[in-house]
């Protein structure tokens, strides 16, 4: 926070992300592995409106691949 | 007028609440309630300690038992922890908030820590030399503010490996 010129760009959350963030990828090797998952964020948000639910929207859109998806059904 | 002569004896009476011994700085005998604790993992959690140490925005504070009430934003940095004796254990921390508590709590809540064994100064070197070109470069000026942001980080870690 030497001199905050993010505050024009991003909240404080975002702030203090982006430094965990940056932690997180220096850490050696056998850390780094089981820290990144902690910055994984996987939230989708449906805007609700006279009892009709609009579309659903991810925050972070998944990147698309090419795995079929599996089945839970026996 | 009333108000200031109560004031007064209010002030002459505080005195007498404190312990019979005389608190010197250098031998702490009283300790103060630690409790570090990140979102995921909780490193202290109500301990005694002595001293703790931490780089807040204001600048780098020492917090002994019965401090002050206050709120302290964390940059990243260190932060120290005198349990007992001449001994201390740190973490380096990428932000969060200390809260001296009145009744000599002290609260540490950061978001992402670790001790200074866990870090690969090589890793920290390069994540530097990438932050530094993308702000040299000509991206967007999000880009280049979240560069600089990682860029002190690194700084401040390559700074607390250097002097450890």
């Amino acid at each position: 926070m030497s001199s905050a010129t993010w505050r024009a760009h991003f909240t404080f959350n975002r702030y203090s992300q982006i430094c965990a963030r940056a932690l997180r990828q220096s850490l050696k090797e056998s850390e780094r592995v089981k820290a990144e998952k902690r910055g994984l964020t996987a939230l989708r948000y449906q805007h609700w409106e006279n009892g009709q639910g609009g579309e659903q929207v991810y925050l972070v859109p998944p990147e698309e691949t090419e795995k079929p998806k599996g089945s839970a059904a026996v | 007028m009333s108000s200031l002569r109560l004031l007064s004896t209010v002030a002459r009476r505080a005195p007498s609440t404190f312990p019979a011994g005389r608190r010197g700085y250098a031998e702490a005998a009283d300790k103060i309630k630690l409790s570090l604790v990140l979102p995921h993992q909780s490193i202290f959690s109500s301990a005694d300690v002595v001293q703790v140490n931490i780089s807040a925005a204001t600048g780098d504070m020492g917090i002994l038992a019965n401090h002050v009430p206050s709120i302290e934003p964390l940059r990243p940095g260190l932060v120290e922890v005198v349990e007992s004796g001449n001994t201390s254990k740190k973490w380096f921390v990428s932000g969060g908030f200390a809260t001296v508590h009145p009744n000599n709590k002290l609260t540490i809540n950061v978001v992402e820590a670790a001790s200074l064994d866990d870090f690969s100064p090589e890793a920290v070197r390069a994540n530097l030399q990438e932050a530094q070109r993308v702000i040299a470069g000509n991206g967007s000026e999000e880009d280049k503010a979240e560069a600089r942001i990682e860029a002190d980080v690194y700084e401040a870690l390559q700074h607390a490996l250097a002097s450890k």
